[in-house]
This record gives structure tokens, C-alpha cells and sequence, in this order.
């Protein structure tokens, strides 16, 4: 009820304590009887007391006594669900792996699932898919689940509307896709993110199919379409897994695409690692929008590959006005040539920008011998101090830090 | 000569806090003949049983209350000696290859990600439990005759 630990330590304490005083106020209120009975408790203030004892140790009583029978029913109650799990798991996997009619005993027979049921069947869909999952999402729809979710979701209660679309999100059915996008345009952001988490997983699972009225267009119609934040759209993308690549090329090929979409696309490619995508993420390289072509370079950087294409806006915008395009491009030239990327470096061990400073570091010493040569030299002699203590800094961290240049830099070896 | 051991005789730990997945894999390896199939849902108890039980290969979850996959691996791996090849296959629906990385440099040797399909969970069983038993045989003939245990 209000503790999770220590259960049968507390019900002893809880027993000892009221016994004691149960036992202890029962004497009392007898020999007050007794005395009663001998004439003790013949005024009626000693009748009040003696009421007053009576009732505290029945209240007493009654308290212990319900404390122990909410340990004993509650405790009952867990084992009885734990169970009923186990053998609803053992159900509804026998039906994954060995399909209907298989497994011994039956308790899906009747028509209305309990909830515990329900449960276990959503924890294995997390956990399954393909043939097994399919099975399980058909015995879902032949209990009418999926239908009762989809009322909840469209229900009026905020809760079990929430509740829903979290099923649904972990059930992955393909019958509700449609209306978990029609909620992408609920007046509650709430349920839009939910409902765009739960469109994201469930696309994830569906057969790809080809067509402008496809599940992945009408995705991406959705994304596009409904007020959702930046980071809502981002997590439904990285929620699709191997069916993210495809979708997030037809956004970043729109010209069309907004800003804010085209930044989430970037992000998303780079955080999935899609290196196969680093020529469509490219292509923003020289977009006017700053925060944009940040995106782009910092894309590339966690692809860790730039391509050909992409070469000329990437050195150049090294010397962006902009000190967050600078940092970003700095890092992604660690990935390119060291005959092309050091001498646009080096002079950025100067940068005004502390971020600028580290970045060209330490992309410098990814370039090989060459490139922590380089920064080497200027631990020990560029004129800049700062250039001099970042230089430090990066050959500590990448353990090349020689004594002569811990000597000459100044106050930071 | 060490004769080469059936794969359905390895002995395999399923590490997952979720009891669903822990039966859920159970019936899976069980249904394609594996035998000695042990599973814990309490990570904490992971040392004790890896002892006793020496397994030829860990299923591991990676996100677990209390005791992650991360620091699971952390624990085998001051128990595990440096020639000894024992694959870890993590399952996680955790997809971000920052977590790949970090899992594959803390000593996990493949990767199944949630919502994992049956036939491919069982395929990398096989192939990491065939590079077990390589393994294991490479180092039985590098020992001297005799001296083998």
C-alpha cells in the first residue's frame, strides 16, 4: 500500500505494537469492569472513562486487525496475479511459436481478456516479431483488444485515452497506423507526441509498400502536416528503425521541406549512423540557414564521412562568420584528407572561439602523424597562448603530450 | 582429440529482468533443442550462476533496474580470462549506435534488437556458439599432448 520493502519486518513491529497496547488497554478496561461491578466505576464520569477505554481498544483492534488481513490478502493477491502472468506468458507464447490450438490449456477462452493478460501479451509484442508477432496481434483482434484500444484513444478521458495509445504503441498494429495519425492532430501536444511514438513504432513493423497512399506517405504527409516539436518528430524517426533510411531520404530530397523538418532529418541521420545517407545530408552543406548547415556538418561528423561533394562547403565554412558552423565544420575536416584539412585548421588554433579552438585541435590530431605534429608545434611555440594551452590540452587527452612541450607551454602542463 | 560438442548441448544464461522475454527465449532456444538453458531475472545473482553454471554463451538485456547489461558485462568480465571466448549476445531495443559501441568495446559479441524475429535470434545463437566451440577446440590443440585437462 505504502511500502515496497521490508513487508514483514513492519508487520511484526505493526503486530507487536498493537498487541502491546491491545492487551494492555483489554486489562485495563476489565479491571475497570471488575471495578464496576464492585462499585469502583459507580460515577458517571469513571462510566465515561471506562466507554472511552473500551472504544480505543476495540479501535485498536480493529486497526491491527485490518493491518494484518491488507498484509495477508495483498500478499495473497501478488502471488495469485504472478500466477496468472506466468501462466497467461506461458499462453500466449506456446500460441507465438507453436500457432492456435497447440498449447495445452486455454485460458483465452473467454471472450474479454482480463487485464493481466493484456499485459503479458504487450510485453512479448515487445519483445517478438514476425511470424510470432503476427500471431499474437491476430489473437489480440480476435478478443476485440485492438478494437477497445482504438475507442479508449478516441475516448474524451484524457487518461485512458493515453493509456491507449501507449498499447497501441506497444501492440504495433497495423489496423490502428491510421488513427494514431489522425491524433497527430489532436488539440492536446500530449497526445500528439504519444500518438506520434506510437505511429513511429508501428510503421516500423509494417511490410513496406510502394505508392504515394503507402503507409510511409502517409507518414511523412503526417510529420509534415501536424504541429508537433522538433524533438517529437526525432524520436518518432529514430523509432523506425530500419524503415527510418527511406523516409528520412524522401524528406531531405523535398526542396520544399521546412527548416525545422530538414534540421530534424540531419539530426536523425546522424544519430542512426545512416552512412550510406552522407551525400543527401551533404546537400545542406551550403544552406543560408546557419543552424542548418550546423546540422549538416555535425551530421557528417558522427557518419564520420564527408562526401566529395561536400569537400569544398565544409573547408570553407571552417572560416564561417557563424562560431557554432565553425565548431561543427572544424570536427567534420577531421574526417577529411590531411593535405586538405590542416591548412584550414591550424589557423583556427587562434579561433576567438574557445569551441572553435578545440574542435580544430582536436580534429587536427585525428589527421595521423602530420596532423599531431602539428599541433605538437604549437603547444611548444604559437605565439597565442590560448592556441598554445588548447594544443596542450589535446595532446594530454590523446595521450602525445611530450615533455618539451609541457615545459614550454605555459601554465597548463 | 576434442570431440567437437553439439550445439544443443551448449550451455546458455538468459540475463533479463522481464520474465516475459526470460520464458519467451526459453521456449525459443527449447524448441530448437537446446538443452541447458538456465535464465535469471535478477541480475544482481549473475556472478553466482555464471560459477556454477559456466556458460558457453550470455543472452543479455541491456536495460535492466538496479544492475544494467553494461555493468553485468563489467562483473564477467574480471571472472573471464583473456584467452577465453565467451560471446555475449545482447538484446535491446535501444538502437542508438553510440550504445552498440559502447556495449561492443565493454565485451558484447553481437547484437538483437527488440522486437527480435525468432529465426534471426537463433542464427546468431548458432554462429556465435560455433565460434565458441572453435575456439574452445583451437585451444585444446595448442596444448601439448598430455597436457590437456
Amino acid at each position: 500500500m505504502w511500502r515496497r520493502y521490508g513487508d514483514a519486518a513492519y508487520t511484526l513491529m505493526t503486530l507487536a505494537i498493537f498487541g502491546f497496547e491491545t492487551i494492555a488497554l483489554g486489562a485495563l478496561s476489565l479491571s475497570f469492569l471488575l471495578g464496576s461491578a464492585s462499585g469502583i466505576a459507580s460515577t458517571p464520569v469513571e462510566g465515561i472513562l471506562l466507554g472511552i477505554v473500551i472504544s480505543t481498544a476495540s479501535a485498536l483492534a480493529l486497526l491491527g486487525l485490518y493491518l494484518l488481513s491488507y498484509h495477508f490478502i495483498s500478499n495473497m493477491r501478488d502471488r495469485w496475479q504472478a500466477d496468472q502472468l506466468d501462466q497467461w506468458t506461458e499462453w500466449w507464447v506456446g500460441l507465438a511459436l507453436t500457432g492456435p490450438g497447440e498449447p495445452g490449456v486455454n485460458p483465452g477462452n473467454r471472450r474479454r481478456l482480463p487485464r493481466v493478460a493484456v499485459h503479458s501479451v504487450l510485453s512479448l509484442l515487445e519483445a517478438v516479431k514476425g511470424e510470432e508477432g503476427d500471431r499474437l496481434k491476430e489473437a489480440l483482434a480476435s478478443h476485440g483488444v485492438d478494437s477497445w484500444f482504438l475507442r479508449r484513444a478516441r475516448s474524451g478521458h484524457l487518461t485512458a485515452k493515453l493509456d491507449a495509445i501507449e498499447n497501441l504503441g506497444k501492440a504495433r498494429l497495423p489496423q490502428s497506423f491510421d488513427h494514431l495519425l489522425d491524433l497527430l492532430h489532436n488539440a492536446k501536444p500530449v497526445v500528439r507526441r504519444m500518438s506520434a511514438r506510437a505511429a513511429g513504432v508501428t510503421l516500423a513493423v509494417m511490410p513496406p509498400e510502394p505508392g504515394p497512399d503507402s503507409p510511409h506517405a502517409r507518414f511523412i504527409h503526417a510529420i509534415k502536416h501536424a504541429d508537433l516539436q522538433p524533438g517529437v518528430v526525432q524520436e518518432s524517426l529514430l523509432l523506425l528503425e530500419t524503415r527510418a533510411g527511406p523516409i528520412l531520404r524522401e524528406l531531405l530530397a523535398d526542396p520544399d521541406l521546412s527548416d525545422t523538418l530538414r534540421w530534424v532529418a540531419l539530426e536523425t541521420v546522424g544519430r542512426l549512423g545512416l552512412a550510406d545517407m552522407a551525400d543527401e545530408a551533404a546537400a545542406s552543406s551550403n544552406h543560408p540557414d546557419p543552424e542548418l548547415r550546423a546540422a549538416t556538418f555535425r551530421c557528417l561528423r558522427r557518419l564520420g564521412s564527408v562526401p566529395e561533394t561536400a569537400e569544398g562547403p565544409l573547408l570553407a565554412a571552417v572560416d564561417d562568420e557563424v562560431d557554432f558552423v565553425r565548431v561543427q565544420a572544424a570536427h567534420a575536416a577531421g574526417f577529411l584528407s590531411a593535405e586538405a584539412a590542416l591548412p584550414r585548421l591550424e589557423p583556427h588554433l587562434e579561433d576567438t572561439s574557445w569551441w572553435v579552438r578545440r574542435a580544430a585541435a582536436a580534429s587536427l590530431a585525428r589527421l595521423g602523424e602530420i596532423g599531431v605534429a602539428t599541433v605538437r608545434r604549437a603547444a611548444e611555440s604559437h605565439p597565442d597562448k590560448a592556441a598554445r594551452e588548447m594544443a596542450v590540452q589535446i595532446l594530454l587527452e590523446a595521450d602525445e603530450l611530450t615533455p618539451a612541450a609541457a615545459r614550454l607551454a605555459t601554465g597548463v602542463a | 582429440m576434442l570431440a567437437t560438442p553439439r550445439l544443443t548441448d551448449a550451455r546458455i544464461l538468459v540475463v533479463d529482468d522481464e520474465r516475459v522475454n526470460v520464458v519467451l527465449l526459453e521456449r525459443i532456444l527449447e524448441q530448437d533443442g537446446y538443452r541447458n538453458v538456465k535464465s535469471l531475472t535478477d541480475p544482481s545473482e549473475v556472478v553466482a550462476l555464471y560459477d556454477q553454471f559456466e556458460p558457453d554463451l550470455v543472452l543479455l538485456d541491456l536495460h535492466m533496474p538496479k544492475l544494467d547489461g553494461f555493468a553485468v558485462m563489467k562483473l564477467l568480465e574480471d571472472r573471464i580470462s583473456s584467452d577465453t571466448f565467451l560471446p555475449i549476445l545482447i538484446l535491446t531495443a535501444d538502437i542508438r549506435p553510440e550504445i552498440k559501441r559502447r556495449a561492443l568495446s565493454a565485451g558484447a559479441k553481437d547484437f538483437v534488437t527488440k522486437p527480435f524475429d525468432r529465426t534471426e535470434v537463433l542464427l546468431r545463437i548458432q554462429n556465435l556458439l560455433e565460434t565458441r566451440f572453435l575456439h574452445l577446440r583451437m585451444r585444446h590443440d595448442a596444448v601439448p599432448e598430455g597436457q590437456a585437462t
